[in-house]
């Protein structure tokens, strides 16, 4: 059985390609090949009359990257996807861990009850939060209740928007979780727990560290939707507040400057790419060192 | 590893060790309380939209003048969100099939396959992922465009082409959680199948895609939600006459704020919750995700 003549090893090589072609064909077909036009479109000049000039100039990227506007749009989305993973890790490590470990029947209603959230649009909560923090909304009426006159609109604050992308990242976060925490043996933690280790203790030495790859994961799939966010932003962050990806739509459909736009996309790109493989090949040197 | 944690728990009695029930308190009142943080910012914002759908005036102010369901009566005046939530669970549908029936031969392969390149393929096959859903929209707007000029096919707004555009961000969930399903399955019940004289065809259809049921179901699943839900991507594909509910719900967001758009994504979210339950009936949603 173990060794079989090639002939049977190129058949299954036909096959394997059969079964895996078309996915590999509508990947290179629809995310490959436009990303490679619109790298080349991201040197072309923007044009007042043509819109798009033909070019190969870099002066795209040295426009963002001189203009302190831009940068700054950059760096406001990296620390609001920075920040609301964290939250997420904070906030969902409890709820996971509750629910992988419950044992009850209400266990599927507590399942149902994070993925439901996932199948409700960015735009049903951004409505929610709005009726909630702005202007005229229950937290301004019930704080100008309190203290006449003093009423509070969060609405159009970053923290309207980090508020509304935790809400909307979170059951991401717990479904990932879950599923770690779940394959994480239960008696290893009584083990911990026989052998006289506190809580803590059990925590940091023991769930934690077989929990860590879970985190990896559900850490890079929040920070990557936080930074890509564009309808929580567009709609609790108003006109003042700007992240990247509703900026880039700005570009493309209000000023219609393509090049820009593109260039945009690659530096957005570019930035997520990168944290997250390093923050891949840092969890890896640490599982090396351990 | 495991071996390891059997060896450890034996002399783990439970009647032996009453100390860390009561130290465990404060950890356990922290984690419930950061745990209701949790469940309060994922359905709160839910709860306030259906409060919302149920105020009488048009103007949003608290505590209301006073509370009525007339707005969901008066959808049928605005066809607009019905054409939309048509147009939704068209694309959705036709992305679902299509993403399992490209997705699945795919993670077998992957899986149960020896070829070269297949861990290229992998990466490949799960890069949409990772690449933002804006910078995928615009790269392929800019690539039809420049097809429509060449060609004079007409391609920004065609079903076709947005199902296409969906079946890139699917088919890496169907994938990823076929292939997560796949791994977990024993290889020695299909090789029993072919010892027992089952055709590679006859392994395929009675033993290996029965198997995966659960694993299928969660890729459908969620290849439903990524295309009924997604913005950024369909965003730069839609044209006057195809738009998806969750666009035209930000287009009218953008504007006002008001109980008619709380009724319409109210409806949306009843018939989610209605194919979730019915779902979960089917197979278990929590041994699934």
């Amino acid at each position: 059985m173990a060794r079989q003549p090639s002939r049977r090893r190129s058949g299954e090589g036909l096959t394997a390609g059969l079964l895996v072609g078309p996915a590999t064909a509508i990947v290179l077909l629809s995310l490959v090949a436009p990303l490679a036009l619109l790298a080349r479109y991201s040197l072309n000049q923007y044009d007042r009359m043509t819109f798009m000039k033909e070019a190969f100039t870099a002066e795209n990227y040295l426009r963002f990257v001189a203009d302190p506007f831009y940068a700054g749009v950059l760096w406001t989305t990296l620390s609001i996807a920075l920040v609301t993973t964290a939250l997420c890790l904070v906030i969902g490590f409890p709820i996971a861990y509750g629910i992988a470990r419950m044992q009850s029947r209400w266990k599927s209603t507590a399942v149902l009850l994070v993925i439901l959230p996932l199948f409700i649009g960015s735009t049903v909560r951004a409505l929610g939060w709005i009726g909630l923090l702005g202007r005229g909304g229950l937290v301004d009426s019930m704080s100008g209740l309190v203290v006449p006159g003093g009423g509070v609109t969060l609405l159009y604050t970053s923290f309207a928007v980090a508020i509304g992308i935790l809400s909307i990242n979170l059951p991401y976060m717990i479904l990932t979780l879950q599923g770690v925490i779940e394959s994480i043996d239960a008696r290893l933690e009584e083990a911990a727990d026989s052998l006289g280790a506190t809580p803590g203790r059990r925590f940091w030495h023991v769930v934690l560290p077989l929990a860590l790859p879970g985190l990896a994961t559900g850490g890079i799939l929040v920070f990557i939707l936080a930074m890509n966010a564009y309808a929580t932003p567009f709609l609790l962050g108003g006109a003042r507040f700007q992240m990247m990806a509703p900026m880039l739509y700005r570009e493309y459909a209000v000023n219609n400057n393509w090049p820009f736009a593109a260039a945009i996309a690659f530096i957005l790109m570019l930035t997520t790419l990168s944290l997250t493989a390093a923050s891949t090949l840092l969890l890896q040197r640490r599982y090396q060192g351990a | 590893m495991t071996g390891a944690g059997t060896l450890l728990a034996i002399p783990s009695e439970p009647s032996a060790v009453p100390a860390p029930r009561r130290a465990r308190s404060p950890l356990k009142a922290a984690m419930l309380l950061v745990g209701g943080v949790g469940l309060v910012l994922m359905l709160l914002p839910l709860l306030m939209t259906g409060y919302i759908s149920t105020i009488a005036d048009s103007v949003l102010a608290f505590p209301p003048d006073g509370h009525s369901l007339s707005w969901y009566a008066r959808l049928g005046e605005f066809p607009k969100f019905g054409q939309a939530l048509g147009t939704s669970l068209r694309i959705a549908a036709m992305a679902t099939i299509g993403s399992l029936a490209i997705g699945i031969p795919a993670s077998i392969a992957l899986v149960r396959h020896r070829f070269p390149g297949r861990g290229v393929l992998n990466v490949l096959l799960l890069s949409p992922l990772t690449v933002p859903g804006v910078v995928i929209g615009l790269a392929l707007y800019v690539l039809m465009v420049e097809v429509e000029i060449r060609s004079e096919v007409p391609m920004i707004g065609s079903d076709a082409m947005l199902v296409l555009a969906h079946l890139l961000i699917t088919i890496p969930w169907v994938v990823r959680l076929c292939v997560a399903n796949l791994m977990q399955l024993d290889r020695a019940i299909e090789e029993a199948a072919a010892n027992l004289g089952a055709s590679p065809r006859q392994v395929l259809w009675k033993v290996t895609l029965p198997m995966m049921r659960q694993g299928i179901v969660a890729a459908g699943l969620f290849a439903f939600i990524i295309s009924f839900e997604n913005i950024e991507l369909t965003l730069f594909l839609i044209s006057p006459g195809v738009i998806t509910l969750p666009i035209a719900v930000l287009q009218y967001l953008e504007y006002r704020a008001d109980p008619l758009v709380a009724a319409v994504v109210m409806v949306q979210t009843a018939v989610i919750a209605l194919l979730l339950v019915l779902l979960d009936r089917y197979v278990r949603l929590s041994k699934v995700v």
